[in-house]
């Protein structure tokens, strides 16, 4: 009879992994939730120069779990005209796809819940059907803020799953491979994809940002229109699977970024004790949590049409490009990097300097618009 | 122990594909409808998932369940919505559909039940560069032709929204 690791019949083996891996996803969804709630707070507060959160626990490190134990609290409200089963269903069809994403993520060598060979595509899949849950809470809310919420978020969704893949798949031709692992292990060295092909992650991260609702793109949610878009009906619990989800997409897409384009789980010191490398993996994800949370913090909220345009008009032909020269010279050369660097950067280059170029005039008219209207407030002011 | 997970595995697949199926037609509601189809197409995927097929299972969800349920619920929303019987539009065609679904479908049954595959299936997990290689080179002027009939439905539908707004 085979014996599987430590020395339990592999079968039960088979089944106890699956528990444990699911306790684990579980575990580690929940805390980077609270955690991640905390950070925002007092990382805005810093950049914002406020304090913060701090009266509950030593500079309000347990804000975060009261606010839990007061959602967990919290009277489960919902309103007569609501459709019952979509609006219960809601907030679970948008956490599911989330907590099973944890699946496939690389913390280490030997640490991750299964190795697939189309890892990354699974991980797409998971991240499109949240889209669903959102439709569903903004139909059944019966409420038209909740609705045009529930619409935004289908539009600009589905808008920015196109260039989100278009990111990927360029990553995807250079490697050869879907499976986390074999990207990770493709870049051991100082030499991350990020190098060779900065304009495919810049084209990922602006599409994950409006894939996540963030700002720039958290038009779905717009509190300064719509007073909480899709959540506006919801509340204690329920809010809180939707806010759950929310911090858990982020975890999910940081993840995939520190993987294909920054090297994983490697770091100093992993050949040595290979589970140094969740440490790494895990500041690395948490590298860019903060750099959302950094752009939540400084940016505008952008104009539904502005969205659209920048996408479509934009980043899908740019990215469409960047695919098209990336096959040719993965074909043409048999080492590509230089090759793929110079269109990469040359790329990203064309869209920071290119786009304020074509928009001159707008930005000519803002500034002109600002100066009169400063103009104006002197005469104003002046006796 | 997996020799009774996969035909468990294949009974709720195939109970989700038929029994939400048959919810699509006969349910009054549009809105569950149209999830109720995400369901079907879900469950699509899970045969996908059991016959070895991951990689079509993932595309299955991808495009069906979070994109074309999603292209429909928005058609639902953004149309009008008043109680008439969605059923009554197609009853008199009742007869028409009867003899139409008996010359498909007694077929398909017979041939069903009668089929024996000699070829066992792949081993798994390896059929994404099957699938490439044949899309790209046995399939590769279907797959262009279907690419080129995209490309004058999405011309079309801008044309279409097109002369709405004048």
């Amino acid at each position: 009879m085979p014996i599987g690791p430590f020395g339990i019949d592999p079968v039960i083996w088979a089944v106890l992994r699956l528990v444990i891996a699911a306790g684990l996803a579980v575990f580690v969804l929940l805390n980077g939730a609270l955690a991640q709630t905390l950070l925002e707070r007092k990382v805005q507060a810093w950049m914002q120069d406020r304090l913060g959160p701090y009266h509950v626990g030593p500079y309000g490190l347990l804000q975060s779990v009261a606010d839990a134990l007061k959602l967990l609290t919290k009277e489960d409200i919902r309103a007569k005209l609501t459709d019952a089963p979509f609006f219960l269903a809601a907030p679970a069809i948008v956490f599911t796809p989330i907590l099973a994403s944890f699946v496939v993520l690389p913390f280490s060598s030997d640490v991750m819940g299964a190795n697939l060979s189309v890892g990354l595509l699974y991980l797409t899949t998971l991240g499109s059907m949240t889209v669903l849950g959102i439709v569903i809470a903004g139909w059944a809310s019966n409420n038209k803020y909740s609705l045009m919420g529930g619409l935004r978020s289908a539009g600009q969704l589905i808008s920015y799953e196109v260039p989100q893949i278009l990111g990927l798949v360029t990553v995807v031709l250079y490697v050869g491979s879907l499976s986390m692992v074999d990207i990770t292990n493709s870049q051991p060295g100082p030499l991350v994809n990020a190098l060779f092909l900065p304009f495919a992650f810049v084209t990922y991260f602006i599409a994950a940002l409006a894939e996540t609702n963030r700002n720039p793109f958290d038009l779905p949610e717009a509190e300064s229109e719509l007073v909480a878009g899709f959540l506006t009906e919801y509340s204690g619990m329920r809010w809180a699977i939707f806010f759950l989800s929310e911090y858990g997409a982020i975890t999910v897409v940081c993840a995939i970024m520190t993987t294909l384009w920054f090297g994983g789980w490697h770091g100093p010191g992993v050949d040595a004790a290979p589970l140094l490398g969740v440490l790494w993996f895990t500041l690395k994800t948490y590298g860019f949590v903060l750099l959302f949370m950094w752009i939540r913090a400084t940016l505008p909220r952008l104009r539904i049409d502005q969205l659209m345009g920048f996408c479509w008009k934009v980043l899908i032909p740019l990215a469409l490009v960047n695919i098209m020269a990336s096959a040719v010279i993965i074909l043409a050369f048999a080492d590509p990097r230089l090759a793929l660097a110079i269109v990469n950067w040359l790329l990203l280059g064309g869209l920071v300097f290119g786009l304020p170029f074509t928009q001159r005039r707008r930005l000519l008219g803002f500034r002109k618009r600002t100066r009169e209207s400063v103009a104006m407030r002197d005469v104003r002011l002046s006796p | 122990m997996f020799d009774i997970l996969e035909p468990l595995l294949f009974f709720v697949f195939a109970i989700g594909i038929i029994g939400a199926g048959a919810c699509v037609v006969l349910l009054r509601r549009i809105t569950a409808q149209a999830l109720l189809m995400a369901l079907t197409f879900a469950s699509m995927a899970g045969m996908f998932l059991l016959l070895g097929a991951e990689t079509i299972a993932l595309f299955q969800v991808l495009i069906y369940v979070g994109a074309i349920t999603i292209l429909i619920l928005f058609g639902v929303m953004f149309t009008k919505q008043d109680d008439r019987g969605y059923g009554l539009f197609f009853q008199r065609q009742t007869p028409w559909a009867a003899a139409i679904t008996l010359v498909i479908g007694v077929p398909v049954a017979f041939l069903a039940f009668s089929f024996k595959d000699p070829i066992t299936p792949s081993a798994k997990g390896g059929d994404l560069i099957p699938l490439a290689g044949s899309l790209f080179t046995d399939y590769a002027f279907p797959f262009e032709v279907a690419s080129v009939l995209l490309l004058a439905a999405l011309v079309g539908a801008i044309v279409l929204v097109k002369q709405d707004e004048r």
